[in-house]
């Protein structure tokens, strides 16, 4: 099958989706979103390694979500309905000094629910995204500016489905071995050192073969190499501007961002004068992918309209055991998040 | 090097820093547009050859280099093998370690990306090496998701892609399952036949290749001898087809390399051959009656089944002692998991399996299990395990296995067939009555394969039963007793060896050439014990 939207599409599809729980985190919406992304990977889903990416993430989602809820239900402490009381105990102030246990109180078991409900919602929108795109079309999606990175992601994902099916073999070798006499002691570098070896084995082997084809048969050019450094250092910029975001200090996160981006557009641009190589079957976006692209732009906006408008029905107040309210205008905005699930791949005669 | 010469090596030599010489003085022409066998034991320095092709040794290796390798006069010691790709393909046996992009399509790219085509010869490029190798309609899949041949040939054709005038393939079917082989090397001999492409193959497994080449060269240590015609060549190397080594027994020539030949061969020598002549034939062999020992497992009515693929289906197998049980079947037919399921290391959907003595079982890729830093801490690891001493049992082990010499070595450093052999041994040390090996055969040369069916058949002789899953229909008709085929989960056909096999399509080379004897040993038993009996006579 031949899927008919780009990755790129889909990239655009996940942040939208993501940005809609944003805006409406009340988690009837939420469901809503989460509902979608199923949809999306159960029509478009590929026979990729990371196609099993959809359960996965959702499955981190929730445990992350658990925990959150359990420390939540801990640590806060509010007013209102008590669900149980357990003992307490106050923290020393080197540890923050705040309390834990005491009285579980329903208003924050609701709330702390509702937010990992959000972090399940964007962990399922990641996950589809990462179950229906081919990563070596994004790969060759970005910029030349980040060839090289880009083939290292493509090898390492290349290496997955035997990685993985390398420790299943051991797993079963071992106990084959003293025919299922379970010996646990020294059974970790038992299993490790095949993997290692084996995986070595094919690196090299991976190598040589990339060699024998050409790899770094042209030299980079000059721009091309100027671009690697002004990439590194965008990324690097980006990277502080976000410790500073965390840290607090807002002036110099702006500042650090700003020349972050100031450089990727630089080293973008730079990469695109090199004659670097031409790029196999490189997808342009259609008509389609465009039309798409702009749709699902317009959602995120359209549902915050919505909420300046008085739209009360996308936050949930979680105050009372009450269901939360459920609008029909905000639903149908969500809905065109299921849009790209229903342009449905082209059989093209090579299905598995 | 004369003007048609595609690749030509001059006084070569190559030894890794502090090691034996791998290749000693090596010349060797090899003419453009021909197809070139190179045969010999694992070891004898074969894959170093084709690897002097285009330049990963000494690029890639290392080590002490001498003399000139050129490719299509491109001297490798000038060129690295990223600037031999527009003229060299290289394809190595592992068909997992070749893909660079989880795309068929993209990955035959990944050469033309690298010498840096315009897109659109690009696209014409990969739409000719597609079909080419017959693979177009695999361009969008993913290499996890294809079976061993079609990744082979999946990663030929990024070798061919770049449009190279010699292709250089390093055992390239030792991986693949016999009907995975057939593809790729009819995709060979077509790129050969069709676009005269130069082709450099070694190989373990002649019967199909042998045929196919124009011209053969032996490899042994280090040495290589003169190229000549295939049937000559490997006519003494002990892994030649059996119908060759049946003329020559015969003393029949020229030498065949196929059963087509040898049938010919054997018609138009007619009543020369003592064997033919009427009457001798009747009971001229009988091994398929066995003894009987005490039954070691029992299985009734296994039953599996992966999601809604049914795997196996009531499936009976009785395992008795000095029983050698062959299981046959194509790819998925369920031999693995039938061995698992009799290893318990899998529980069956139905059926019971009752082990009366224990049981161990060999998987596939013996890499899996090797981790210690030599051959013999390997085996006596699995002594360790169970807890217990090492009562010469590893020596005995390693010496069956034909691995006394190897014992200080490290297991990577071995080649697949040795390997193989090492993870038989560590697995077979324990003591366990009953083994299981999947694949046994796997990447062997002819002498690994002989210490295996001799260790097997001194096994079941000792009190022991094997259960070997191969493909392998010669090892089968070696030293099987019992066969067993499997066809999508069922059992097909199932009884003494020699009768199974005889009365398969897919019967043994021997069988075909010269009924009813299946082995080229068995020939040669008969034929030694009527000499005694003719000399015996007049007396």
């Amino acid at each position: 099958m031949t899927p008919r939207l780009r990755a790129v599409t889909w990239l655009v599809w996940a942040v939208a989706a993501a940005a809609c729980i944003e805006m409406a985190p009340s988690p009837v919406y939420v469901a809503l979103v989460i509902a979608i992304a199923a949809l999306v990977v159960e029509v478009h889903a590929l026979d990729t390694p990371l196609a099993r990416a959809f359960p996965l993430l959702v499955a981190a989602g929730v445990t992350f979500g658990l925990v959150r809820i359990g420390l939540a239900l801990l640590t806060s402490h509010g007013s209102g309905h008590v669900l149980a009381t357990l003992p307490q105990a106050t923290l020393p102030r080197v540890l923050g000094g705040f309390t834990v246990g005491g009285t579980i109180e329903a208003a924050v078991l609701l709330r702390a629910s509702a937010d990992s409900l959000a972090i399940v919602g964007i962990m399922a929108a990641f996950g589809a995204f990462n179950a229906v795109v081919s990563h070596n079309e994004l790969v060759q999606a970005a910029p030349r500016a980040f060839y090289e990175p880009g083939l290292v992601l493509t090898v390492s994902l290349a290496f997955v489905p035997t990685t993985v099916a390398a420790i299943g073999a051991v797993r079963e070798a071992d106990r084959a071995r003293t025919g299922n006499h379970v010996v646990r002691r020294g059974r970790l570098l038992r299993m490790t050192v095949p993997i290692l070896e084996t995986g070595m084995e094919r690196a090299v082997a991976l190598a040589e073969s990339m060699d024998a084809r050409g790899l770094a048969r042209i030299p980079p050019g000059s721009s091309a190499s100027a671009a690697g450094w002004v990439a590194l250092l965008a990324l690097v910029a980006l990277g502080a501007a976000f410790v500073a975001l965390v840290g607090r200090s807002s002036p110099v996160a702006l500042g650090l961002a700003i020349t972050g981006a100031l450089a990727l557009a630089v080293a973008v641009a730079l990469a695109a004068r090199g004659t670097g190589h031409a790029r196999y079957r490189r997808q342009r976006l259609s008509g389609l992918d465009w039309a798409v692209i702009a749709w699902l732009v317009a959602t995120p906006i359209a549902l915050g309209l919505a909420g300046a408008r008085g739209d009360d029905s996308l936050v949930w107040a979680a105050e009372s055991l009450r269901f939360p309210s459920f609008h029909l205008l905000p639903a149908a905005l969500l809905l065109g998040l299921a849009v790209p699930a229903f342009i449905r791949p082209s059989a093209d005669g090579d299905t598995p | 090097m004369t003007a048609l010469s595609a690749l030509s090596y001059a006084d070569v030599g190559f030894a890794y820093p502090a090691g034996e010489p791998v290749l000693a003085g090596v010349d060797l022409d090899v003419p453009a547009g021909d197809l070139l066998l190179v045969v010999g034991r694992s070891g004898s320095g074969k894959s170093t050859l084709l690897r002097c092709a285009n330049g990963l040794v000494p690029h890639a290796s290392g080590g002490r280099f001498r003399g000139e390798v050129t490719a299509f006069g491109r001297s490798v010691r000038l060129h690295r093998p990223r600037d031999l790709a527009d003229v060299v393909g290289f394809v190595h046996q592992d068909p997992e370690a070749q893909f660079v992009v989880d795309r068929v399509e993209h990955d035959i790219a990944f050469a033309l990306e690298n010498l840096g085509l315009p897109e659109r010869e690009m696209r014409r490029r990969v739409e000719e090496a597609l079909d080419a190798l017959g693979i177009a309609h695999l361009r969008h899949r993913s290499p996890a998701t294809l079976s061993g041949g079609e990744r082979q040939r999946g990663a030929i054709a990024g070798a061919i892609a770049a449009g190279p005038a010699a292709l250089v393939l390093d055992e390239p079917t030792s991986q693949l399952d016999p009907q995975g082989a057939e593809d790729v090397l009819a995709a060979v001999a077509r790129l050969n036949a069709d676009l005269g492409t130069t082709v450099l193959i070694a190989e373990h497994r002649l019967e199909r290749v042998a045929s196919m080449a124009h011209h053969a060269v032996l490899v042994d240590g280090g040495v290589v001898g003169l190229p000549g015609d295939p049937a000559t060549v490997i006519a003494d190397y002990p892994g030649a087809p059996p119908v060759t080594r049946l003329a020559r027994l015969l003393g029949l020539t020229p030498l065949p390399l196929t059963v087509r030949d040898a049938r010919r061969l054997i018609a138009s020598a007619g009543s020369s051959i003592p064997l033919l002549a009427p009457g001798l034939v009747a009971g001229a062999t009988n091994p398929g009656a066995r003894t009987q020992g005490e039954v070691l497992v029992r299985a009734e009515g296994l039953s599996a089944a992966y999601g809604p693929t049914r795997v196996l289906h009531k499936v009976d197998v009785t395992l008795a002692e000095g029983e050698v049980v062959v299981l046959l079947g194509r790819n998925g037919s369920g031999k693995t998991t039938l061995l698992r399921i009799l290893a318990g290391l899998l529980e069956p959907a139905a059926g019971t399996v009752d082990r009366r003595g224990r049981v161990a079982y060999v998987p596939q890729d013996p890499n899996s299990l090797l981790f210690s830093p030599t051959v013999r801490r390997e085996v006596a690891e699995t002594l360790r395990l169970l807890g217990r001493r090492n009562d010469g049992a590893v020596d005995e082990w390693l010496g069956r296995l034909g691995l006394g010499g190897l014992a200080g070595r490290h297991p990577r450093s071995l080649s697949a067939g040795e390997r193989q052999r090492v993870a038989i041994a560590a697995v077979a040390v324990g003591g366990a009555e009953v083994l299981l090996l999947d694949e046994p055969t796997r990447g062997m040369d002819a002498g690994s394969r002989l210490a295996l069916e001799r260790a097997v058949t001194d096994h079941a002789a000792g009190g022991g039963a094997v259960i070997l899953a191969t493909h392998d229909i010669e090892l089968a008709a070696r030293c099987a007793t019992t066969a067993i085929v499997l066809g999508d989960g069922d059992v097909v056909a199932e009884g003494p060896a020699r009768q199974v096999l005889s009365e398969s399509l897919f019967a043994p080379q021997v069988l075909r050439a010269l009924p009813p004897f299946l082995t080229v040993e068995e020939v040669a038993a008969f034929l030694s014990a009527r000499s005694t009996v003719s000399t015996q006579d007049p007396s």
